[in-house]
């Protein structure tokens, strides 16, 4: 199964919106509003369609800013810390990340892809 | 009136209780499948026997509030395949608060509250995949008015309202609704073996002068279960024959 495809026909359905307004790139809270109970709505539908367990907290990087002060406590390279808490995500997807957390909740879509594809190698 | 239900899939959470098994039998005379959880084998015998006469009308499934495991084995087992869900459990505890054993209160707190809550994660995220999907929550008149003795009883009911209204809260809007009843003194169960003895002194306090009995109790689950009570969502209601409503 196409995971990019798929996610984007979940998220469609989801949020009511073309799956042509859809890509990768897309931020899902920054560009696509997506709340608390839609997020829950595709963790429910992503482990129903790909068969994976989900854990909300990871897929939609919900604890990215507690790590980073923790790595800064700590005094560790903050993205090889945040990656070993995120190990869905790749070196350059992380600081792409870092550089972009001034502007708002930094979850795209081909985050979400990543997850499910690190969930199926790894299940 | 005849009632309509959206769906057949009914897991009752303490399955093994008097009133769970009563309405385990009203439910299978109007065609919804229950699924009676058990927490031992004596529980799973006694299931078995007073449902006897309908093998294959219901099914049963291991489910301990201690055990984390059970859990996932459950909704493994029934494949989150879930429309309904009543909730009867509830562990029994008794004692003064001023002199409760602390390791009691945590385990108690543990397993009637937070326990309960993992239940709903999973059962909200079963029916999230269908989209519809009605709980009940049974509670007790106590939850609004404790005797002395039964603060951590009340407490955890309380607490377990709470959870329950917030989840119709979150996701009445996908579908899926919550009722919390508040029954009072019961003609049966744990409500049968408290009034003993003391019946008349008991009912003076109720204005109706009445217990409720179990199958006023099971016809109200089913009518807050069928698509005719689908305006009530995130609500309690009291069946106490107006114990709670005076001084």
């Amino acid at each position: 199964m196409d995971i990019l495809k798929k996610t984007k026909e979940i998220l469609a359905e989801i949020l009511d919106i073309d799956e042509e307004e859809i890509a990768p790139e897309t931020y899902l809270i920054r560009d696509m509003n997506a709340e608390s109970i839609d997020l829950l709505e595709l963790a429910v539908a992503l482990n129903s369609a790909f068969n994976i367990k989900i854990n909300d907290d990871e897929i939609f990087l919900r604890n990215l800013r507690p790590y980073l002060t923790e790595a800064k406590e700590k005094q560790a390279d903050e993205v090889a810390y945040l990656l070993e808490n995120f190990p869905f995500l790749t070196k350059d997807r992380m600081t792409q990340i870092l550089d972009d957390l001034q502007g708002g909740p930094v979850l795209k879509v081909k985050d979400l892809a990543g997850y499910v594809a690190w969930r199926e190698e790894t299940s | 009136m005849k009632l309509e239900f959206s769906g057949s899939r009914a897991l009752i959470l303490g399955g093994s209780c008097d009133l769970a098994l009563y309405l385990a039998e009203s439910m299978i005379k109007v065609n919804l499948l229950p699924i009676l959880t058990y927490r031992d084998e004596n529980d799973h015998k006694k299931i078995s026997n007073i449902l006897s006469s309908f093998a294959g009308k219901y099914e049963t499934v291991y489910l301990d509030f201690a055990d984390i495991a059970s859990l996932d084995a459950l909704f493994c087992k029934i494949k989150d395949d879930l429309d309904f869900m009543v909730d009867f459990a509830q562990g029994d505890i008794e004692g003064l608060i001023a002199s409760a054993n602390p390791d009691d209160i945590s385990r108690y707190f543990e397993q009637n509250i937070s326990f309960r809550a993992k239940i709903l994660k999973k059962a909200g995220r079963a029916m999230l995949k269908k989209k519809k999907g009605r709980l009940v929550f049974i509670s007790s008149s106590a939850a609004a008015k404790p005797n002395p003795g039964q603060g951590f009883y009340a407490a955890a009911k309380l607490a377990s309202e709470a959870l329950y209204k917030n989840l119709g809260l979150e996701l009445g809007s996908r579908g899926i609704t919550t009722v919390t009843l508040r029954p009072g003194y019961i003609d049966t169960g744990r409500g049968k073996a408290y009034m003993q003895g003391r019946e008349k002194e008991v009912l003076r306090r109720v204005p109706t002068r009445k217990a409720i009995t179990a199958q006023e109790v099971t016809d109200t689950v089913l009518f807050f279960l069928s698509k005719s009570a689908a305006g009530f969502n995130a609500v309690e209601i009291a069946m106490d024959g107006g114990l709670t409503a005076g001084k």
